[in-house]
């Protein structure tokens, strides 16, 4: 059997489902859309308050069914924590219980770098699946923005001490793709070309 | 940036996407209502046309709420993805936009004016100085778009045929799939 022929089967019975690390422009671009479809579309959101300014700052997971672009969420990266934001999932695949598979996948993906805590802005309506998805309310006081009342909520990730990155990792595994630290990267293979040092005065470089 | 009216006291502007923030603007407005509002699949409404053709966007103050899409072809320039967000509707923004695609065309040396439209939106572009390219018994007949056409200089009307339909109503090409900036099923 051909791919495309398991993956029209797969289409048909069971939608196959990817979450990756937005790494590409392409990629960046869908959740963005996501986003856009949304906030924007079914919420009101003003297009300035939805791209607020952290979108550079941050990282995107970009999850598909069957190829099609279907959720997004943002992760931004504080020193103690992860921020969870812009978790969106697109509506005809919203009966399909992606919510908390792309949030688990997010905190795994803060466990892989070390991170201990989870943290999130929850719309009052969707606080029973948050709690549901083990975050508890760190303060008990909603506060409201973009016309929507929300909840602070707050995760703990365990996180291994002994395999989490730290600066004595080896460097070459802190230069992986993030949501791949456990296989080995581009730059690994960059190695084999070994160090010309390019940057260096012609002449100097011409001696070996 | 051309002027023309205010919303609550902003003014609506429509500028043409010529920095990257401003094409992301014109994709969240086609996503918006698109995507959002009549769930088209994200494949389709970026066909893989968007880096060869031209966003139009319409402003209130900052905010985008407006945008089209342009396309050139030889013949004629092609509008496409009429788009204004939900609560900017009933101000004529889409006349500010495909009046800006006017003057583009015709800044361009285009003639001619053409958009594949639903039928049900028909009446809607013939207010604004459009006809059905073909009469209105030609295209039906289960089609579920209509063609429609405008000259870009009103004072120089469209010949009554200026391009067959069979060459006309004909879509371009499909892109190679794998070309698609769809997602792979890769990790």
């Amino acid at each position: 059997m051909t791919e495309s022929q398991s993956a029209g089967m797969a289409m048909s019975n069971h939608p196959v489902v990817t979450m990756k690390l937005a790494s590409t422009s392409d990629e960046l671009m869908q959740c963005y859309m996501l986003r856009a479809a949304i906030y924007m579309g079914e919420q009101h959101c003003p297009y300035q308050e939805e791209y607020d300014g952290n979108d550079y700052s941050a990282s995107h997971i970009i999850v598909y069914v069957d190829g099609e672009p279907a959720a997004s969420l943002r992760v931004r990266w504080f020193a103690t924590f992860i921020k969870l934001e812009r978790a969106v999932v697109l509506k005809r695949y919203r009966s399909m219980g992606l919510f908390l598979p792309l949030l688990r996948w997010a905190m795994e993906l803060g466990r892989k770098k070390g991170y201990t805590k989870a943290y999130l802005h929850g719309q009052r309506r969707l606080w029973p699946i948050f709690e549901r998805g083990g975050f508890h309310k760190v303060d008990v006081k909603p506060f409201h923005f973009s016309d929507h009342e929300y909840g602070a909520y707050a995760c703990d990730i365990e996180v291994d001490e002994k395999t989490r990155p730290t600066v004595v990792t080896d460097p070459m595994v802190l230069n992986r793709p993030e949501d791949r630290l456990d296989e080995p990267g581009i730059l690994e293979q960059s190695m084999d070309r070994g160090a010309s040092n390019p940057h260096a005065e012609w002449t100097e470089r011409r001696a070996n | 940036m051309s002027t023309t009216q205010s919303i609550g006291g902003e003014t609506v502007t429509t500028k043409l996407a010529i920095r990257m923030e401003d094409s992301l603007q014109a994709f969240a407005v086609r996503a918006a209502c698109f995507i959002g509002e009549l769930d088209v699949p994200y494949s389709e409404e970026f066909d893989g046309h968007d880096f060869g053709a031209t966003h139009i966007i319409a402003c209130v103050g900052e905010e985008p709420v407006g945008a089209l899409r342009v396309r050139w072809f030889q013949s004629f320039a092609m509008a496409e993805r009429l788009a204004v967000v939900q609560r900017f509707r009933g101000h004529n923004i889409g006349q500010l936009l495909l009046e800006r695609a006017r003057k583009l065309a015709e800044s361009h040396g285009s003639n001619m004016l053409y958009a594949q439209v639903l039928p049900v939106d028909v009446k809607y572009w013939e207010k604004q100085g459009w006809r059905r390219l073909v009469a209105e018994d030609a295209s039906s007949g289960g089609k579920r778009i209509v063609a429609v056409v405008r000259a870009v200089d009103p004072n120089k009307p469209l010949p009554d045929v200026e391009a067959p339909e069979s060459v006309m109503l004909r879509r371009e090409a499909q892109l190679d799939a794998s070309g698609l900036p769809l997602g792979t099923v890769s990790n």
